[in-house]
């Protein structure tokens, strides 16, 4: 049974992205760089140095341009080999790559590895950025980075008071696991999707799962959140915001459900923070309260 | 008739050999042959591996290659030993839950070791999860033994719906501890449940070598005894065997390669069906010839499979489990149907 | 000889066999009678060594056959079972040579392969050498059976006899093949042989056995000659039927009737 499951994850992967034939790109690079890590992709993209980059990891999706980047696959299941061919002059990760056996044979093998932390909170993506412009020698272009995600950030705030947003709305985010094949609920356990809902405006919804893997659809009931934010992937793979308040277990009981309050929105733009956190927290606030009159834009 | 052909042998063994050199030399990493030969050198000199194409020959690809085969060769010979035991041929450690239980005992290390007393991973070491994978093969292999032999004839169909009760009871314990592991314990374990090479090492390759050495070179010695096992218990008491001293070494030897097997790579299944089923049709029953023909036959074939699950997606791999299924499960259902057309006619008919 | 003294055996508390002694002597075809349930089979098993939880001892010669080795009593002693159960394919000549087992260790010598090529040919089965045993007949495989079971014992041993019991061997053979085994067997008795057979045809034991043994419910009812056994009431008392016995004018032997 688990080998059949498995075979339709293999051809999802395979439908869902078929990245795997991707190309390398022709260009002049400076080092050939694997990256294995979908928040460091957007980073060193907007670093500018997204040409040196020869292969990502499957969940890159953000700029666009990663995607046609050749993949090595997911990250918890990497294979050495596939990283090795990729000739890398370095390779760099987030400390998540996974099985245990990966990191070792790369290392042993001789390649060229550096880690870099996370970036779940606003100051650590500004650490990691800064971090990055030493390590690649642009400092320069990290700061300026850095400046204008704080402006991003700093007009997000206005817009939210702009806003004049009084009943903060109960949201919560479901999430599309291709690992376990099924939905789940990613707010509600602290991470960055609660943060930046709490940016927008907006509470977590109390859900306790007791850290289950699966949605457990009386619990959802019982939460019983204003508005559902579907992953992009998730949302997709119902077709329409009617299939997925009548497919997905549990949301045809809650207010979301009743009201017809499912939005949409990228996973690459929920699950860390990086230079455009400012540009989502608004993108966010709109599809959250698209009653409130902003004065600001 | 190709038992008497004396280029059997020979032929099994060179396919053996191309396959190998197949295997080692096609990845998404691709090893010519003078880096094979250079990577040697160096590494029987002491000496690091010159470039990385060595490196990776000489750490990734020989020992998974090596570990697949001995792997390969383990998986057909338990098919072959189990066939004779249970006297049937639709038996297999993946269908009778002997590498399931392998795969349970494997999953409590990844997600409680951390909870064991650092005494018991300071003596066990490496062996920790072979060991533990041991306890659980030999547990549901017990089990599915003792409640299907009641029967003075053992029927296929209760042997197989023990078989699959026991696998179903191991792979949910699997999955129970997934469900409560800690998020990189759970992906450890579901990534390891398909039967997987990527992390194969020397050190892997020396412990399941020994092993299977060990195993084969006894069970080898008891063809004969095997045999008569063929004609019934009775008959094999009369022609001067122990019937139930053979039936448990032959079990606990068999348990012991297949978890070791198992604990390091994952549940494979199908193997023990398709290999022993090829060369019953072309060398029929005698454990003398089917026995080491196996082992060849049983490290090509997985040898190959991996082989292919590493080029169709490359640079990434399709995990050799499900490859073995995809291949295997068709040829189940053939073999039953088989059977179950034979029933009347009682046997299985080559 | 085989001597059997005072056996007694029981399994889950019901008692299959009550102080049974007998003793077979070589030379002579010995057979062994009785209804279903009677306790044939269970004798037989255990004094083949089959079973060995008994009351009781089992001499072959003088030793008893808990001091035999398993293996030196396979070089002497064989077994012709009811319902071999093999499902596996395998050639008739290596089903003849798995009788040789108990005579080498890994490999068969020359010798070995003339014993089964003389079994097989004095069974009329060598145009049967090369076939897939699972596709003969009934009958066939019996023949086929049989001559393993000839083989393991071919060699007279230098010192005391070879044993060989046969657990109704006539169930799958036609009549023509019936008489064929029963003369077969008679003239291996004559030579250094213990043979002993459970059969149920009575006829047929009388016309080729030399003793009789009957057994009802697990006990010894009577032993002896065709002729000095064979009454109308002893079939009475184990069969529970009535029958006369007069002479069978082509044999000469006893001839039971049935009413």
């Amino acid at each position: 049974m688990k080998k059949f499951i498995s075979i339709i994850i293999v051809s999802i992967l395979l439908s869902a992205c078929g990245r795997f034939g991707n190309k390398e790109a022709d260009g002049k690079k400076d080092q050939r760089i694997v990256c294995l890590s979908k928040h460091l992709t957007e980073m060193v993209f907007a670093l500018g140095k997204g040409h040196d980059l020869v292969a990502v990891d499957l969940s890159s999706t953000y700029p666009d341009s990663a995607k046609l980047l050749k993949t090595v696959g997911y990250h918890r299941a990497l294979s050495p080999e596939a990283i090795i061919s990729m000739e890398p002059d370095l390779v760099i990760h987030s400390n998540d790559i996974g099985p245990e056996n990966v990191l070792p044979q790369i290392t042993k093998a001789g390649l060229n590895i550096k880690a870099f932390g996370g970036a779940n909170t606003i100051d650590s993506a500004k650490l990691l950025l800064a971090e990055l412009g030493k390590f690649f020698g642009i400092e320069k272009n990290a700061d300026s980075i850095i400046q204008n995600m704080e402006a991003g950030i700093a007009k997000a705030q206005d817009t939210m008071q702009a806003m004049n947003i009084h009943d903060s709305l109960r949201v919560m985010i479901i999430h599309f696991g291709l690992r376990n094949n099924n939905y789940f609920v990613m707010s509600g356990r602290n991470g960055v999707g609660d943060k930046m809902l709490r940016l927008a405006g907006a509470k977590p919804a109390l859900y306790d799962g007791k850290g289950a893997r699966e949605m457990s659809a009386e619990a959802v009931a019982l939460a019983n959140p204003d508005v559902i934010v579907a992953t992009d992937f998730g949302y997709d793979r119902m077709g329409s915001m009617d299939k997925f308040i009548s497919a997905v277990p549990g949301i045809a009981l809650t207010n979301a459900g009743k009201n017809k309050r499912i939005v949409r929105f990228e996973e690459h733009d929920l699950i860390y923070f990086g230079p455009r956190t400012g540009e989502n927290i608004i993108k966010l606030v709109h599809l959250l309260y698209p009653n409130n009159n902003a004065k600001a834009q | 008739m190709l038992r008497h052909n004396k280029f059997f042998f020979p032929a099994l063994i060179a396919l053996l050999v191309i396959v190998l050199l197949w295997g080692i030399a096609f990845g998404s990493v691709h090893i010519r042959l003078q880096d094979m030969f250079s990577g040697l050198k160096h590494a029987f000199n002491g000496q690091d591996p010159a470039n990385i194409h060595e490196a990776v020959f000489i750490q990734l690809r020989l020992p998974r290659v090596i570990l697949c085969g001995i792997t390969g060769a383990i998986l057909a010979v338990s098919g072959v030993l189990m066939q004779g035991l249970f006297r049937n041929p639709i038996v297999e450690p993946g269908l009778i839950g002997t590498s399931a239980g392998a795969g349970l005992g494997a999953s409590v290390v990844f997600v409680l070791a951390p909870g064991f007393s650092p005494a018991v991973k300071e003596w066990a070491g490496t062996l920790l999860t072979p060991i533990l994978a041991f306890i659980g093969a030999m547990a549901s292999t017990i089990i599915v033994y003792s409640i299907a032999r009641n029967a003075k004839r053992i029927s296929i169909m209760s042997l197989l719906l023990v078989g699959i009760a026991m696998n179903a009871v191991c792979l949910s314990g699997i999955n129970f501890l997934a469900y409560t592991a800690r998020d990189s314990q759970a992906r450890s374990i579901t990534f390891w449940n398909m039967g997987n090479f990527s992390g194969a090492s020397w050190l892997q390759v020396v412990v399941v070598g020994i092993a299977a050495a060990v195993v084969f070179i006894i069970s080898f010695n008891y063809s004969k005894q095997l045999n008569t096992l063929l004609l019934g218990e009775e008959e094999a008491t009369y022609l001067g065997v122990d019937p139930n001293k053979l039936k448990r070494n032959i079990l606990l030897l068999n348990t012991i390669m297949v978890s070791v097997a198992t604990a390091f790579v994952g549940v494979i299944a199908f193997m023990g069906l398709i290999v022993p089923h090829m060369l019953r049709l072309m060398i029929g029953s005698d454990n003398k010839r089917l026995l080491p023909a196996s082992m060849l036959l049983g490290s090509a074939l997985l040898i190959c499979a991996d082989t292919f699950g590493r080029l169709v997606l490359a640079p990434a791999e399709v995990s050799v489990g499900i490859i073995t299924s995809l291949i295997g499960a068709p040829i189940f259902i053939i073999l039953l149907k088989r059977f179950n057309l034979l029933q009347h006619k009682g046997g299985y008919n080559a | 000889m085989l001597k059997t003294e005072n056996i007694s055996f029981s399994i889950d508390k019901k008692q299959i066999l009550k102080n049974v002694s007998a003793s077979f002597q070589p030379g002579e075809f010995n057979m062994v009678l009785g209804p279903n349930g009677s306790g044939k089979s269970s004798f037989l098993k255990i004094f083949s060594g089959e079973i060995n939880k008994f009351d009781g001892s089992v001499f072959y010669d003088d030793k008893r056959i808990k001091e035999i080795k398993k293996e030196e009593l396979a070089k002497k002693r064989a077994v012709m079972s009811q319902q071999p159960e093999l499902s596996f394919p395998l050639l008739v000549e290596e089903v003849v040579m798995m009788g040789r087992y108990p005579h080498f260790s890994f490999s068969p010598n020359k010798k070995d392969i003339a014993v089964c090529n003389e079994v097989i040919d004095k069974m009329n089965l060598s145009s049967f050498k090369e076939r897939n045993y699972l596709t003969l007949s009934g009958g066939e495989k019996q023949r086929v059976q049989f001559a393993r079971v000839l083989s393991q014992i071919w060699e007279q041993p230098e010192t005391g006899y070879r044993y060989l019991f046969l657990d109704e061997p006539l169930n799958s053979l036609d009549i023509s093949y019936q008489h064929e085994f029963l003369q077969e067997a008679a003239t291996l008795a004559k030579h250094n042989t213990v043979l002993i057979a459970i059969m149920h045809d009575i006829n047929l034991a009388a016309q080729y056995a030399d003793k009789l043994f009957f057994l009802k419910e697990g006990e010894l009812v009577k032993y002896g000659t065709p002729y000095d056994v064979l009454t109308p009431d002893l079939i009475k008392h184990v069969f529970n039927v009535n029958a006369a016995i007069i002479n069978n004018p082509v044999t000469g032997k006893p001839l039971v009737i049935y009413n």
